[in-house]
C-alpha cells in the first residue's frame, strides 16, 4: 500500500507550552489507524495539523502529496468529526446536512437522504439539533463528515456519548465503509477495546510524540515477551508450575505464563492426555495490555 | 471565490438571525425606538406644549446658528416652534438615527462571527474547504444586508411619523430633506459597512461575543459627539459635511477591507478562536 499521509519531525507549541515534539507518523492508503494516547496527549492537535487549521512550528506534512496549510484541496477530500461535533443547534438535522453539502460541493441530492436513513435520523431530521441527544448529534456529525464521500476520514472520539447499540452500529459501519470504499480512516480514542477490532494499525502518542506505530501483530511481537494463557480445564494444578512454566489456579482452570505462543501446543498436548480442556485464551495480548506495555517501556 | 459556498453561508446566517430571538428582538426594538418613539415624542411635544418656553434661552444660540445655516435656503420653518422642530428633525434626529445601523450591524456581525466561535461551529467552517476570503466576504454580506434593510425600514417609518404628525405643524411634507437623503443613501450604508468590517476585524482577534461588543461600542462615540456638538450649538452637520464624513468612512472601509483580506491565514484564525 502507498503512504497516503506522511508526517516527519512535526513539533507544535502554544505559547510556552509544547504540545507536540518531533512527531513521525505514516498512514497507508485505505488503512484504519487508531491514534491512541491519554487525555491531553495531543491527539486532537495532530488531527488539526493534518487538516491545516493549525500550523506546525517545524517538520513536514504531506497528504496525497499536498501540504495542508497551502491547499484547501485537502479539506475538500477529508471528512472530520470533532469532539464538539460543530453542528448548528438552531438548525434542523436536515438543514445542517444541506448547508454542509453546499460547502463541500455535494452534487448527489440523494446522499443526504441515504445518510439520514443509514444513521437512523429520518424521524428526527426536521427537529432542531439543539434538541438532539448526544448520540444523535454524533450520528449527525458522522453523516456530515461522510456527505462528500471523503478519501480521508478523521474521527476524534467518534463514539463518545453513544449507547452500546450506537457504538456497535457506528464502528461496524466504519469498518464496512472502509472495506467498500477504501477510505483511509484516522480514529482517535482512549476506549481501546472499541478500536481493536476495526483498526489495521495503531499509533501511540505519549510524551508529546508518537512513540510507537504498527499493526497489532507487529506490536505483539515487539512488546509481548511472555504470553499469559487462560485455560479452562478440569485439571487442578497442585504446584505453582506446570511443565516448568509458571501457573496459577482459578475456578475451573488455570493461567500459565509462557515464553511464546509456540508453547501453547506443548501444554495442551500434555493436558489433553488425561484431562478435558474447555477453552484456551491468551489473556494479555489485547490492545489495552499492549498499550500499557508501550507506556511502561517509554516512561521507564 | 466560490459563489455556491457564499450563498450557503449568507442563507444560513440570515436564517440564524431570524431564529435567534434575542437578536431579532434587538433589530425590531431599535428601529421602533429611533424611528417611531423619538420623532413621535418630539413632534408630539411641539403640538402639545410651548416648546420655545420649555427649552429656555440656551436654545437661542442653536437656533441662531440654524437660521444662519438654512435661512437663505429654506423658508419652511418660520415660527420659533417650527424652527425648533425642523432643527431637531433634520439635524439632531439624523445623528440619533445613525445609531440604528450601528447597533444593528454591531449585534448582527458579532453574532455572525464570534457567535460561531462561542457555539463551536466556526471550527466546522474552518475544517471545510471554504477559503477564508469567501468566509469573510459571505459574513460581511450576511451582516450588511439585514442591517441596511433595518435602516431603510426605519427611514420609511421615520418618514411616515414625521410627515404624519409634522403636517399639522408645517402644513406640508417636510421629509425627506437633503440631510436625510444623503444620510440614507451615503452615510448609513457606509456606517453599516464600517461597523460590520470593524466587528469582523475585532472578532477575528477576540474570543468572546462580549469582548467584541465592548470594543465595537467605541464606534458609537463619534455619533455621541455629533449629537452633543449639534445640541450644544457648536456646529451643525448639513448635507456637505454628511457627504464628507461618508467619503472619509468610505476611505476607512477600504483600509479595513485591505487589512481584513490580509487575515487569510486559516491557522492564525483557528488558533486565535480556539486556543
Amino acid at each position: 500500500m502507498v503512504e497516503m499521509i506522511e508526517v516527519r519531525g512535526v513539533s507544535k507549541s502554544f505559547g510556552s507550552q509544547q504540545v507536540l515534539k518531533d512527531v513521525d507518523f505514516q498512514v497507508k492508503a485505505g488503512e484504519i489507524v487508531g491514534l491512541l494516547g491519554p487525555n491531553g496527549a495531543g491527539k486532537t492537535t495532530v488531527i488539526r495539523i493534518l487538516n491545516g487549521v493549525i500550523k506546525a512550528d517545524a517538520g513536514t506534512i504531506s497528504i496525497m502529496g499536498l501540504s495542508p496549510t497551502q491547499s484547501d484541496d485537502i479539506r475538500a477530500i477529508s471528512g472530520i468529526v470533532t469532539e464538539s461535533a460543530g453542528l448548528y443547534h438552531q438548525m434542523s438535522g436536515l438543514e445542517n446536512l444541506e448547508f454542509f453539502a453546499e460547502l463541500y460541493g455535494v452534487e448527489d441530492n440523494a446522499q443526504i437522504k441515504r445518510l439520514l436513513e443509514l444513521f437512523e435520523l429520518v424521524d428526527h431530521q426536521h427537529k432542531p439539533v439543539g434538541t438532539y441527544s448526544t448520540g444523535m448529534k454524533k450520528r449527525l456529525a458522522l453523516s456530515k463528515a461522510l456527505l462528500h464521500n471523503p478519501k480521508i476520514l478523521f474521527l476524534d472520539e467518534p463514539t463518545n456519548g453513544l449507547d452500546p447499540d450506537g457504538i456497535k452500529m457506528v464502528l461496524s459501519y466504519l469498518k464496512t465503509y472502509n472495506q467498500q470504499t477504501g477510505t483511509t480512516i484516522i480514529l482517535c480514542s482512549h476506549v481501546l477495546h472499541q478500536l481493536e477490532p476495526i483498526c489495521d494499525s495503531f499509533a501511540f502518542l505519549e510524551n508529546k510524540t508518537i512513540v510507537e506505530q504498527g499493526s497489532k501483530q507487529e506490536l505483539e511481537q515487539k512488546y509481548l515477551t511472555e504470553i499469559v494463557v487462560s485455560v479452562s480445564t478440569d485439571y487442578v494444578p497442585q504446584e505453582k508450575t506446570f511443565l516448568g512454566f509458571r501457573c496459577e489456579k482459578f475456578e475451573n482452570g488455570m493461567t500459565i505464563t509462557l515464553p511464546s505462543k509456540e508453547e501453547i501446543s506443548t501444554i495442551l498436548k500434555e493436558l489433553l492426555k488425561h484431562h478435558r480442556v474447555y477453552s484456551v485464551e491468551i489473556a494479555n495480548n489485547d490492545l489495552e495490555s499492549i498499550y500499557f506495555k508501550v507506556r511502561e517501556k517509554i516512561n521507564r | 471565490m466560490n459563489k455556491r459556498m457564499m450563498k450557503a453561508i449568507i442563507k444560513k446566517d440570515l436564517r440564524d438571525i431570524y431564529r435567534t430571538k434575542s437578536l431579532l428582538t434587538t433589530i425590531i426594538i431599535i428601529p421602533i425606538i429611533f424611528s417611531i418613539v423619538f420623532p413621535t415624542i418630539l413632534i408630539g411635544s411641539a403640538l402639545l406644549f410651548d416648546l420655545e418656553k420649555a427649552m429656555g434661552a440656551d436654545m437661542q444660540k442653536m437656533l441662531d446658528m440654524f437660521l444662519n445655516e438654512i435661512g437663505t435656503k429654506q423658508r419652511i420653518a418660520e415660527t420659533p416652534e417650527q424652527q425648533i422642530v425642523y432643527l431637531f428633525i433634520n439635524y439632531i434626529l439624523p445623528s440619533l438615527f445613525l445609531l440604528v445601523p450601528i447597533i444593528t450591524a454591531s449585534v448582527v456581525a458579532a453574532n455572525s462571527f464570534v457567535g460561531e466561535k462561542e457555539r463551536r461551529t466556526l471550527e466546522s467552517l474552518l475544517f471545510s474547504p471554504v477559503s477564508i476570503k469567501t468566509l469573510f466576504i459571505s459574513k460581511t454580506v450576511a451582516s450588511f444586508i439585514p442591517s441596511f434593510l433595518v435602516s431603510v425600514i426605519s427611514f420609511i417609518l421615520c418618514g411616515l411619523i414625521i410627515n404624519g404628525l409634522g403636517y399639522q405643524l408645517f402644513q406640508e411634507i417636510i421629509f425627506p430633506s437633503g440631510n436625510w437623503i444623503v444620510l440614507i443613501t451615503c452615510l448609513s450604508p457606509m456606517v453599516t459597512l464600517m461597523t460590520v468590517l470593524l466587528n469582523l476585524f475585532i472578532s477575528s482577534r477576540v474570543k468572546t461575543y462580549q469582548e467584541a461588543q465592548n470594543i465595537s461600542g467605541i464606534i458609537i462615540l463619534p455619533v455621541i459627539g455629533m449629537i452633543a456638538g449639534q445640541a450644544s450649538g457648536l456646529f451643525l452637520v448639513g448635507v456637505e459635511i454628511t457627504l464628507m464624513i461618508s467619503a472619509a468612512i468610505l476611505l476607512l472601509n477600504l483600509i479595513l477591507l485591505q487589512r481584513i483580506t490580509k487575515l487569510n491565514d486559516r491557522h492564525v484564525l483557528f488558533e486565535k478562536q480556539i486556543h
